[in-house]
């Protein structure tokens, strides 16, 4: 039988104590027991580089190094240890402009506190379920950020270049 | 008809099956077996009600920073944030609600530029101390508290914006 989620090796980076203690039972309950603990990012990069990690649980305000800056670093450094792990970040500034800052940092799915059980794991539901493309450009590598568009994707007429090609592909 | 779409034009598409999922599908498919049983939400509420304790005893202890930074308003705002950030967890809803007005109360009024009003900050800092040291929780004096200071915030926001 294929492990399930006993074989995950998990990070948890919280700078709170109980957040951390809570988390890591939560993940207890799911199998999982290799669940690393850090409490800035910057400790978080250091215990990534060392071990192979399959997924970032991760808060967003901590220093000296935040999560914002903690996902830039897995998504777009040159020696990044894993720039496709899956990272959900929780926090508590669930205000507009902070969310899509963790959005364009790279993040691949938010947890809004308070935590609840059922949150988290439909957040890990959605990461096994649904695993989105990552996007590279310019100005940015990470989940696709669209995916929320996909209900009311615009079905024609189609008019620019990129659309029309897109539309062959339907 | 297929749902897949395009990258905008210059950039690159990856999907998931070209870069390494955190299982395989056999093992996905089992692990969300887990995730959705009954088991696994009967041990999840367990492990959420072991940490209540812990969590309403370093509430308080925050309370008690917080009234001790009462002139330092950034120290503030990080200690009410943290408050807000598990107080809900704990069960003091009461004690979160209030915390998460005066964050959106701090956070809005930085944005924009204003000075905070010190009679409104101390305000919240009062009634989140004295829901969170509520024996029987918050729950008596909560939705009324909350939705006044909710209503106050509302209205100085609107007039700084």
């Amino acid at each position: 039988m294929a492990a399930g989620l006993e074989s995950i090796k998990a990070l948890v980076v919280e700078d709170n104590t109980h957040m951390r203690s809570l988390l890591r039972a939560l993940l207890n309950t799911l199998g999982v027991k290799d669940v690393g603990e850090a409490i800035h990012g910057q400790a978080a990069l250091d215990i990534l580089r060392e071990r192979k990690i399959d997924l970032v649980l991760t808060d967003l305000a901590m220093g000296p190094m935040d999560g914002l800056e903690l996902t830039r670093h897995l998504r777009n450094d040159a020696n990044s240890p894993n720039p496709f792990v899956p990272i959900i970040m929780i926090t508590g500034h669930t205000e507009k402009y902070r969310v899509e800052a963790a959005r364009d940092a790279g993040v691949t799915e938010i947890l809004a506190k308070p935590v609840t059980a059922h949150n988290l794991f439909a957040r890990i539901t959605e990461i096994l379920e649904r695993p989105r493309a990552f996007v590279r450009c310019d100005s940015y590598f990470g989940p696709d950020r669209r995916r929320h568009q996909e209900a009311d994707m615009h079905t024609g007429p189609w008019r620019r270049a990129d659309d029309l090609q897109e539309a062959e592909v339907r | 008809m297929s749902k897949k779409r395009l990258p905008p034009s210059g950039a690159q598409f990856i999907e998931p099956d070209a870069y390494p999922q955190i299982l395989s599908k056999p093992a996905a498919a089992r692990a969300l077996l887990t995730l959705r049983s009954a088991e696994t939400a009967a041990k999840a509420q367990a492990a959420m009600e072991a940490a209540v304790p812990p969590m309403r005893a370093a509430i308080l202890g925050y309370v008690e920073e917080m009234e001790a930074a009462a002139h330092d308003m950034k120290k503030l705002f990080a200690i009410v944030h943290e408050i807000r950030g598990f107080a809900e967890t704990a069960g003091m809803i009461t004690t979160g609600r209030i915390a998460e007005i005066l964050c959106r109360y701090m956070d809005d009024m930085e944005r924009v530029g204003k000075p905070l009003d010190a009679t409104i900050v101390a305000l919240h800092a009062s009634a989140i101390a004295r829901a969170a040291r509520a024996e029987d929780d918050d729950v008596r004096m909560g939705d009324k508290v909350a939705a006044e200071l909710a209503a106050l915030v509302a209205r100085r926001l609107a007039e700084a914006h």
